[in-house]
């Protein structure tokens, strides 16, 4: 064990998450492959890996590999509900926790003393997790943020592991490049191309070189291929990106249709930013056509805001732009990115306090909604889906929501 | 292999549920003058996006039908939200 001032993290990762649920809920899906998500696999639980299939992969090619599995869209409110009591229960055990939609990481450095032996509250950790969740989860625990996250995945499902700082160059060593944090597909590629295969290869490579290859991320892997990483676990969560997208329950052409949905998905986007306190700078709208075809533009706004007007407006410039051919669309979506705190509207002088009044209306709508559910209020071009779709207390029922934001 | 399909329900229906131990479990409903016996509770959460929270449950009945159930604890109102349905 260490000094009690030794670093120390944990990381809980959620096993096939929303697949995991979707068996729980039904318990006729127990044992069985099942897929959740829609295009392509968010989730999968692991009867549908044994097949070769995993997240992100397109469900034709799922359909090819296992014809078998169940294929579910996903319920996006229920898996944030699960993973609420997730975070609960990690919360009580540490002091600083940094939560995602199916990990969370927990910063244990200086609760020695409080905790005794941390593998042991890692595992009463995973026992309450299970008796308040029925899901399974993996920990590990590592000096820093990437050692305890890799060294959980060598141990999943349902797995615990830790690692200390002596045995981090042997165990990182031999280990495939894919597996270092912040190595992706395409710098991959570029590594596997100069005959880098392994992470004890990499430390070979000068930081110069590597900057000059892939910029800061460069020198974040040359860091971490020796098993560095001081990356804080921040409790206050400030998302990369917010997005809100959804198929049609038809494929549509119609502009007041996907207008009206445009406004809907901002709408609900903007609310999530403002309940945590940011501002957007960028908007990105992203449209599917029923050729498979995807088209996506993102432009800045002139200052950083959280109003559903004034993002929409872009949104909407953004889709007269996108939307050129003559092909209904499946899907749309909009993304907010780039965030910063909240300061409140620049006014103009002249507007005679509309823009403050505009803010106050729009923390009323928060209220109103935070009461009696998103669909209490609907606006605008949203009215549109009135009659069109269906609606529960969260706003209209879409048939794809966002399963990751 | 057969599909599973879930049907929207979206009905209030009358839940007989046992209090116990300030933990709320749904032992049986009454749907269409049918009532369906809670055999087994599948799964519960909580959905505290507004003022009051919802508890949601899974269940299957006696039949092997899997159903879901809310009770919106602002009203104290039970509604079948969906059955998946095999086959």
């Amino acid at each position: 064990m260490g000094t009690g001032t030794d670093r120390i993290v944990l990381h809980v990762d959620i096993d096939a998450f929303f697949a995991a649920i979707e068996q729980q809920r039904d318990p006729r899906l127990q044992g069985r492959p099942v897929i959740v998500g829609a295009g392509v696999i968010a989730s999968c639980s692991y009867e549908a890996r044994r097949f070769g299939l995993h997240a992100g992969m397109s469900l034709g090619e799922a359909r090819r590999l296992c014809p078998h599995a169940v294929i579910l869209e996903g319920h996006a409110q229920v898996y944030r509900c699960f993973a609420e009591v997730i975070f609960e229960c990690c919360r009580e055990i540490a002091p600083s926790v940094e939560t995602f939609l199916d990990e969370v990481y927990c910063e244990l450095t200086g609760t020695a003393r409080l905790h005794g032996d941390l593998l042991g509250a890692a595992r009463a950790l995973k026992e309450r997790i299970r008796a308040r969740t029925g899901l399974s989860v993996t920990c590990g625990l590592g000096p820093n943020r990437m050692l305890a996250k890799l060294v959980g995945k060598t141990s999943k499902p349902d797995g615990l592991a830790r690692i200390e700082a002596a045995d981090a160059d042997a165990f990182l060593r031999d280990r495939p490049i894919e597996q270092l944090a912040g190595v992706g597909r395409a710098h991959a590629r570029t590594l596997r191309s100069m005959n880098l295969r392994t992470i004890g290869e990499l430390r070979a490579v000068p930081i110069e070189a590597l900057a000059a290859l892939f910029g800061a991320v460069g020198r974040l892997l040359f860091e971490r291929c020796r098993g560095r990483d001081t990356a804080p676990v921040s409790a206050r969560e400030v998302p990369q990106s917010i997005s809100r997208e959804t198929s049609f329950h038809r494929d549509t052409a119609e502009r007041a249709e996907i207008e009206g949905m445009l406004e809907y998905l901002v709408g609900r986007a903007c609310r999530t930013v403002r309940e945590l306190d940011l501002e957007a700078r960028t908007v990105a709208v992203r449209l599917r056509y029923t050729d498979g075809e995807g088209a996506e533009r993102a432009r800045s706004l002139a200052s950083p805001s959280d109003a559903d007007p004034v993002v929409l407006s872009l949104a909407l410039e953004l889709l007269h732009r996108l939307f050129t051919r003559r092909v209904a669309l499946h899907g749309v979506g909009v993304t907010l990115s780039h965030f910063a705190s909240h300061v409140g509207e620049q006014g103009d002088l002249f507007d005679g306090g509309g823009t403050f009044r505009r803010e106050s209306l729009l923390r009323a709508f928060d209220d109103v909604r935070g009461a009696y559910g998103h669909g209490a209020l609907v606006s605008g071009r949203a009215l549109h889906l009135k009659g069109r779709l269906a609606e529960d207390r969260h706003g209209f029922v879409l048939r794809t929501p966002s399963l990751t934001q | 292999m057969p599909e599973i399909h879930i049907e929207r329900i979206d009905e209030a229906v009358a839940v007989r549920a046992d209090f116990q131990g300030g933990v709320v479990t749904p032992v049986a409903f009454r749907r269409q003058r049918r009532e369906h016996r809670v055999a087994r509770v599948n799964a519960r959460w909580i959905e505290r996006t507004g003022r009051h929270p919802c508890f949601f449950f899974s269940v299957t009945d006696e039949n092997g039908d899997v159903y879901q159930l809310q009770l919106q604890s602002a009203e104290l109102v039970w509604w079948l939200d969906s059955v998946s349905l095999e086959g």
